[in-house]
This record gives structure tokens, sequence and C-alpha cells, in this order.
């Protein structure tokens, strides 16, 4: 906590020292080989285009944010959020409403934007095994990653409830396009996190981060794991024998908001704008196997048709997926998680 | 009848001016407490009874007493402490024995191997661990080769990972006070207990053991307090499944995005360490141990 | 408590010898103490006598020798089972524990019964005057009250043979001399074998049946007070014990002489290659009428006359340039009789007082 508190004070006085002579952006984002990626394929092109200063921070996430705004020492222009923790911060009042007369959704997605926050990048939670253990033909769906008489051999769930009750309820049989309606009580949660349990014995590791993942799978400490499709394709890169499926994987998006009474609103929502159009976004897979958001993106020839069929938001896989639904984490996250946290203390 | 005192009232307001400036003195340190100290836990007692909207509200602590987790993560932390504690004592005061028998030399040497930790970062140190004692880590591996067994041991990503791995980090809060009050026992002790007749295994548990408590009274409530707030720990060597007051307080920050649900965590953590100190005061005469004066 | 020495056990040391490195911190010991006797090891520091007491205690392994308490052999026993008493220098008091607690302690390792604990522990506390002082803390102890716990808890468990090791140094001037008295008499009382250790030669003087001087890991000489201080064997002894001067004499056949001057004298000398003619300054007297009939006369110059209330110290040079120190009584006139700086004198020695002994040096 106070570790956490100093962390967040720190910044905050960096970022209050750095306002002091760059009068342009500053962009806040995860840090690690994510903002890398973005780094190289939206930001700095951009900005060079607009012709302005764009300085770069990492963050805590939307509670940095809530603190910032809480206390009216606003530093950040614009935050890279998961779509899910940006729709409550934004019902919460601490977002500013995106202007898309000005950032053009056009060719977007209709799930990939929303009131408080624009996509930047289509990833998929989905199931990952190691080849050495199940060959090239591993699991091909959740009720196959709960099979521990198919597959046997240890499992990595994630610590956290985001992402982690869909699986359990598709492996329980439900369909894909019901799971939102049975997970909308507690009841149906409840039955997920059973199916959990069920599994729990062959759970070795509760995962915490998108590098874990990939370590994981990288000493074999584990078979199988649920995780990021970006962070599997690094670790095959780095000769991890790992694979992985988009058959019933969660279709998610990362995306940019402004933070409340933001110091330089209207050049971050020029900003976004930049961003959000397909001669960036078309590079963001050349340095993480995400997608782009906008949809004309693909018709650049940048990304060529091998990649694009490897992307989580091609057409082909994005079929497969199962897309998240924004409305039941911002109705149930909370509750969902104090549950899930009890499933994990048992 | 008496006359007035040469300079009596002179010589009294001398008195006062010291004891004034002793106080102006203190008072940057005093002051200095209450900013880092006093003002900060004040705050995140204030901002624990704030609910999400902001308004006065026990929902940050009702939801503890409702949700059973809470209980069984205060219920780990603790064991988590314990346990740890336990085995810094039990590995800690035998070692710092050792080191205060052997030469100084020898054991100033050895005291720089005991040091040597903490010149590595906390993190450092957690991932050599979990390096070292996963499924295909270095010990498994040499163990399998050698013979030792067959089927990789499970021995992080869970209890006793995180035990393995904070017992390390915490082995020298303990051994450094304990073998301090050991160097400062007087061998002519010990001698005098063998020449009264005790056997040496009486003399250490009659005179030595008892003389070394202050040292080992502080080492062990450093350890024990240490381990309450601990995080990287137990999130990295746990799994997942070792789960601390600490980690919770994170997640529930991020989880709620207020200050007020994990400062309630932070209160609730901070009364149960001033109980736990209470308690063992009573037993253990604290102010008596921590003068240590002889 | 026993008042009859009866039970007391003779110490007998022989040959022990410990080296460290090159070292000898007991070079060859030889020293047989008699039951019940009182006997203290006197020397410098670094001569050797805290080792030798450490040899006995068992805390010191030797490299050689052999230690009998009575018949038994010990030297290879662990001092636990030695059953001494002991008193350290620090006293060595266990600050954990009260007066009573400590004084009992040997007791309960005894396994006695809780009644007849309390009833010794009061007595041997009794027997070092501090009855009712039992549920004090140590801490709040002075330091003639320390010793005198730490005395109390050697002796509590009768032990037949009892170590002091510079009980008194610890203590001012006025206590230290209370105490020495005190110790005396304890002794007499219980009749234990004793050895103490000290730096302290009148320390010694006052309390000892007998005394070994200590020095470089070897016992000088071994004798009563009385005798080491009138018939030192060496000069080394002499100078340790008591203030000396040394003036060195010739030797041809019976006839010893100083500066040409025949010295008459009682006691036979020593059989030595060298001899010299031990001066204390109280034996040597300051005459008012000049050179005095069947003594021996110095002639010399007043140096220094230094005046100390209980006596007067005269520095006088002898013709040879030896500065030689005289100590005179202040009885009567003699003050006013004390002679000017530069004043030619006489000092003279009787022949009872005149002792020659081993001249050379070591």
């Amino acid at each position: 906590m106070k570790h956490k508190m100093t962390f967040t004070l720190v910044s905050a006085l960096f970022a209050t020292t750095a306002m002091a002579h760059a009068d342009d952006l500053t962009v806040a984002s995860w840090g690690g080989s994510y903002q890398e990626a973005q780094s190289k394929a939206l930001f700095e092109p951009a900005a060079k285009a607009m012709g302005i200063d764009v300085k770069q921070e990492t963050y805590g996430g939307m509670s940095d944010v809530k603190l910032q705004v809480s206390t009216g020492q606003v530093t950040l222009d614009i935050v890279a959020s998961g779509s899910g923790s940006a729709a409550r911060a934004g019902a919460e009042g601490m977002l500013e409403e995106l202007d898309y007369d000005v950032i053009d959704v056009s060719n977007f997605g209709p799930t990939l934007y929303s009131k408080y926050c624009v996509g930047g990048d289509v990833f998929s939670t989905t199931y990952a095994w190691n080849t050495d253990t199940y060959g090239e033909n591993g699991p091909q769906s959740w009720a196959d990653f709960w099979d521990v008489e198919k597959f046997p051999g240890k499992r990595a769930y994630r610590n956290k409830v985001a992402g982690a009750l869909e699986p359990a309820l598709m492996a329980d049989g439900v369909a894909p396009e019901d799971v939102y309606k049975v997970l909308d009580s507690e009841e149906g949660i409840e039955r997920a996190l059973n199916k959990i349990r069920e599994l729990r014995p062959n759970i070795d590791v509760f995962w915490s981060s998108g590098a874990q993942q990939a370590q994981l799978m990288k000493d074999g400490e584990v078979d199988m794991t649920t995780g990021w499709n970006g962070r599997f394709d690094n670790a095959k890169k780095d000769g991890a024998k790992v694979a992985y499926s988009y058959n019933q994987a969660l279709l998610d998006y990362d995306c940019f908001a402004i933070p409340k009474g933001a110091p330089n609103k209207d050049l971050a929502m020029k900003f976004l704008a930049e961003i959000s159009k397909p001669e960036y976004q078309d590079d963001l897979p050349k340095y993480i196997t995400y997608g782009p958001t906008n949809n004309l993106a693909f018709e650049t020839g940048v990304i060529d048709a091998a990649t694009a069929a490897g992307l989580p938001s091609s057409p082909e896989n994005a079929a497969k997926q199962l897309p998240i639904s924004l409305e039941w984490y911002a109705k149930w996250e909370t509750v969902a998680s104090e549950m899930y946290q009890e499933m994990m203390t048992e | 009848m008496q006359a007035t005192p040469a300079n009596a009232s002179g010589l009294r307001v001398d008195e006062k001016l010291e004891r004034m400036k002793l106080f102006g003195l203190s008072s940057p340190a005093l002051l200095l407490v209450l900013v880092i100290l006093v003002i900060p836990v004040g705050w995140l007692f204030y901002v624990s009874f704030l609910g999400g909207n902001g308004q006065f509200s026990l929902e940050n602590y009702q939801r503890m007493v409702e949700r059973s987790s809470y209980m069984r993560i205060f219920r780990t932390t603790f064991e988590v402490s314990l346990v740890t504690t336990g085995l810094c004592i039990l590995i800690g005061y035998p070692l710092a024995y050792f080191l205060s028998q052997i030469p100084p030399r020898i054991a100033n040497l050895c005291m720089i191997t005991v040091l040597l930790p903490f010149w590595t970062s906390l993190l450092v140190r957690t991932y050599a661990w979990l390096v070292l004692l996963q499924k295909q880590g270095l010990i498994n591996e040499w163990a399998m080769a050698l013979g030792l067994w067959d089927e990789p041991i499970k021995m992080v990503h869970n209890m006793t990972g995180t035990l393995i791995g904070m017992v390390h980090i915490m082995l020298p809060f303990l051994i450094l006070p304990v073998y301090g009050s050991m160097k400062a026992v007087d061998r002519d002790y010990v001698k005098a207990a063998a020449n009264l007749g005790a056997s040496p295994r009486r003399a250490f548990w009659d005179v030595f053991f008892p003389l070394t408590m202050p040292g080992l009274f502080a080492g062990t409530l450093m350890v024990f307090i240490l381990c309450l707030g601990f995080f990287v720990t137990p999130a990295v060597l746990g799994g997942g499944k070792v789960i601390m007051v600490s980690m919770k307080i994170v997640s529930n920050i991020e989880l709620f995005v207020s200050w007020g649900a994990a400062s309630a965590l932070g209160v609730v953590l901070l009364a149960l360490t001033f109980a736990i100190l209470w308690v063992a005061s009573r037993f253990l005469k604290l102010d008596q141990i921590a003068g240590g004066g002889h | 408590m026993r008042s009859q020495d009866s039970d007391a056990l003779p110490i007998s040391i022989r040959g022990v010898t410990k080296t460290y490195g090159a070292v000898h911190a007991l070079d060859d010991v030889s020293l047989e103490v008699k039951s019940g006797e009182f006997i203290t090891l006197l020397g410098p520091s670094g001569s050797g006598k805290t080792t030798l007491l450490m040899v006995i205690a068992g805390f010191t392994r030797p490299d050689c020798g052999s230690l009998k308490f009575g018949e038994r052999e010990v030297i290879r026993t662990p001092p636990h089972l030695r059953d001494l008493g002991m008193t350290f220098q620090s006293y060595a008091l266990f600050p954990h524990m009260s007066v009573a607690g400590n004084v009992a302690y040997p007791l309960k390792l005894r396994k006695l019964q809780k009644a007849e604990i309390a009833e010794r522990v009061e007595k041997a506390l009794e027997t070092v005057q501090l009855g009712g002082y039992g549920d004090r803390r140590i801490t709040q102890l002075s330091g003639g009250q320390k010793q005198r716990v730490a005395l109390a808890r050697s002796i509590v468990f009768e032990p037949r043979i009892l170590l002091m090791d510079e009980p008194l140094s610890a203590l001012d001037k006025k206590l230290r001399d209370q105490m020495q008295i005190e110790l005396r008499h304890l002794h007499e009382k219980l009749g234990m074998t004793t050895v103490y250790v000290t730096h302290d030669q009148r320390e010694a003087l006052t309390m000892s049946d007998r005394i070994a001087v200590v020095n470089k890991g070897r016992i000088m000489q071994l004798a009563s007070p009385r005798e080491l201080y009138e018939r030192p064997a060496n000069r080394f002894v002499a100078d340790f014990i008591g203030d000396s001067t040394f003036l060195p004499v010739e030797r041809s056949g019976e006839q010893v002489s100083y500066g040409g001057m025949p010295l008459k004298f009682v006691q036979a000398p020593p059989d030595t290659p060298t001899l010299a003619l031990m001066v204390r300054p109280e034996r040597i007297v300051l005459s008012s009428e000049g050179p005095r009939e069947g003594a021996n006369n110095f002639a010399a110059t007043a140096v220094e006359v230094v005046y100390q209330g209980d006596s007067y110290l005269l520095h006088a040079r002898l013709d040879d340039g030896t500065l030689i120190a005289l100590r005179g009584g202040v009885r009567g006139a003699s003050l006013s009789a004390l002679p000017n700086v530069g004043d030619k004198v006489t000092l003279t020695l009787a022949p009872e007082d005149t002792v020659l002994i081993d001249g050379s040096e070591a």
C-alpha cells in the first residue's frame, strides 16, 4: 500500500516537473514490450506527423487516474487502459467524454470504442499449451482445458476474475452466446466458480501478469495456461514450446482514454484521432501480435495475409471468439472479484 | 530569617531556558514524526471510513466481515508471518550462536556473507529462488541428476516456496540483533555457571539464553512485523495461492479504484499488529527487555 | 556450613605448561597447596597467575601436567564437575536472577530440597552480612555488595576449594581494606583451601598464608608473606614486593663490601655468582648524630623531602650516584630535624636489616 502510494506520488512529482517545460502531451501506458510496440507504431510517428512532443510514462492503472482527478492534480493527458476498467472509470466520472467528431471511428468494429475510450489494439484471452507435452494438436476448447484425463498436466489460471469466469462456463457446456446471460446473477457466477473449484487441484499457479504467463510456459513450470495471445507469440519467439488456439477465446481490446481535467485535453483528442488512423495501426502487428482496431488497417497492404490470419481481430479468428462484454464488467466486476477471491483463498 | 540566596532567580531562569532549548532542538524530530507518521496514518484511518461515493460509510469494514476471504487472508498473513518467524529463530539463533563463538576475524567474514543479501534487491533474490526451486529449476535438476529423487519436487508456487524465500530474506533481521546481544554477554557468566556445577547444556539454557532474550525478542518482533507487510515474495513464490494482506490491498485498489477499501485493510492490519505487540508486552515485560540494561 | 578444615582438599600442581604460540603462559609450574591453606598467586599482569587459576578451575586446558584435588586427578575433568567455588573479577552475577536466585543456583543444580535451599541461601547471605537482601535485583547492588553476593554464591554449596580471581580490584581502597580482613576471617571460619589471585602486593601480604610470586609463567618464589618480604629470593621478588633500592656489592670470601666498605650482616648471603644489597625505605634510618657504631653507614646528599602525613619520604643521592629512598616516622621532634635539600646526611642500616640477595636480573 505504502509502496504503491509512494510510487504514485513520485510519478506524480515527475509528471509535474515534466509539465513545467514540456507544453505538449503526456501519455501513460503499461510499460514493457507492450508499450514499446505502442511507442514505435503509434506514439512516435504520430507525434512526428503532428509536430509535437509526447512524453511517455508508465502508470499503475485507473487508481492513479483517480488520485489525480480527486486531488485536481491531473498531469496525464492520455492513458492506455483495459476496456473494462476504462468503462468503470468513465462511469465514475474520472474520464473525459471522447469527441467522435474529431476521432474517426467509422471503420472501427462496433464494439471497439465507447463513450470514454477508443480502442487501440485487439487481443485474445485464450489457452496455450506446451507442445512438448501435447504436440501441436493440443486442447481445442475450454472443455479440453478442463479435461485432465485427456490432457493430464498442470494448469495455470488467472488470479483475478477478469477473463476467468467465461471459460469456466464454456467448459461447463454453456454456449458462448449465452455466457453473459448465465453470468448475470450471483448464482451464475457461483456456477462458474464451482467449475474452477473442480479444476483447482490441477491448477499449480494463479498467474498475475502477462510476463508470468510467458515465463511459466518457457520454464515448463506448467503444461497449460490461460493468457494473452501476444505474450505467447513473444515467448515462442524466445524459444518456448508453446502453441495456442483462438477457438472459444475471449476477444478483448485495449483502449485510450483522457483523464477528467487533462491539461491538454484538446490536443489529446487530436492525438487520439491521429493514432486511430490506419496508417499507424497497421504497424502495430510488427511489434506484437495484437490486431488493429481500425478495419482499414488491413487494407493498407502493410499487414500481409499470413500475419492478418494470425491476428485476434482477423474476421476468421474473430468469428471463433466471444467478445468481452463491457456492460457485464461494469455491473458485476467488484462482486465477482470478491467471490473469486473467496474461491482462491479456500 | 534567611537572606535571599545569591543568584537564585537567575539560575532558575537559566535552567528553564536550557529546558526550552532542549525542546527546541528536538522539535524538528517531533515535526518529522508528525509529518511522516502521524498524519499519514491519520489520513489512512480517515479514508478507510469513506465509501465508494466519498461519503462516510462503514462499507469498507462491513465487506471484511461479510466476505469470508478477508478473514482467510488475515489468517494466512499471520500464519505465514508466524511460521517464517519461527523458522528464522530456529535457523538464525544457532547461526548467530556459532558466529558469536568463533574467532572475530572469521566471524566478521561470515557476517558479511549473512549481510550480503541486504545489498541485492529483494526482487532479484525472490526471482533467484524461483529459478532455483521451480520444476525444471537448478535444485530439481541437480537432485535428479544425482539420483536423489526421480520426479521433480514441487518447491515453489506454494507455501513452501513462499516460506523459503521469506526466511532467506528475513534471516539477517533476526541474526543481527541476536548476534549483538550474544556478543554483549560476558563470557564470565557461562564460566560462572559451569563453575557452580552447570553442565554446558544447563549453562546455556539457565544463563546464556536468558541473557540473549532481549536480542532475540527484538529480532523476532522485527521479523514478524516485517513479514506482515510482505508483498513481492509471496506474490512471486506463492503461485497466487498464498494471499497476504498486502496483496489484497493492492488488488482492492485496482478493483474498487478507491483508497478506502485498501485503507481499511491497512487499518485492521495495523490494529491487529498493535494488539499483538500489546499482548506480547504483557507477557514479556517489553519495556524491561527493550531497556535490556544489565 | 562447616567450620573444621578437615573437609578442605590439598591441591597438587605438577609440571603444568601452557603455551600460546611461542609464548609460555605457564612454564612447567609445580605448586603444592596444603589443605585449608590460603595461598595467593601474586604477579604483574600477563605473568600467568590468572592462567594458572583458570587451569585449576578447568577453563584453560594446559598442554601437559598434572592437577590433583586430594588424591583425585582432575586435569581432564570438565569445569562443572570439579566442584570448586570461584569468584570472578567481574563478579559474574547473573543479571536476570535476584540475589537469592544467584546464590541458590548452585544448590538447584545439586537438586536440593526447596526448603533447604532457602535456608542455606539465607545463611550464606548472613555470612557475608547481606541477610535479607535476597529479593534485590543485582543491578540495585553496590560494588561491595555484589562482591559479597558473589562470595556467598561461591561458598553456599560448601566447596572444599575456593578460587578467587582479583575479587577486590574493582572496589575503592577503604572498602578493599575492610573486605580483606573480612575475607580472611571468612577463610578462618570456613577453612576451605583457597587460591587467591591478585596483583596487589599489600593485599597478598595481608591475607595469605603463603604467596607464590609468578612472573613469565613461572613461580619465582613460594613463601610466607614475612619471608617473602624479608628474604626475597631474587631482585624480581624484592622489587615487586615493597619498594627497594639495590646497591651493587662485591664478595671476596666471607667478606661482602659496598664501595670498598665491608658490610655488617646477620643473615648469610645466598650462594649466587653476584650479590646485591636490598635496601627497603622503611629499614634504612636517617642518623642525626653521623655514622653509627655497629651499623652500616652511607654518606649521601638530600635531594628531595616529601611530607606524606603518616610518614615522610627522603630521596638522597649516595656518593656513587645511586638514588636511595628513606621512609621515616613523623613522631615527636623527628619532623623538625628533617634535612634541607642539598644537606649532607648519613643513612644507617642495622646488620639485621642488611639483606643480601641474588644480584642477577630476572
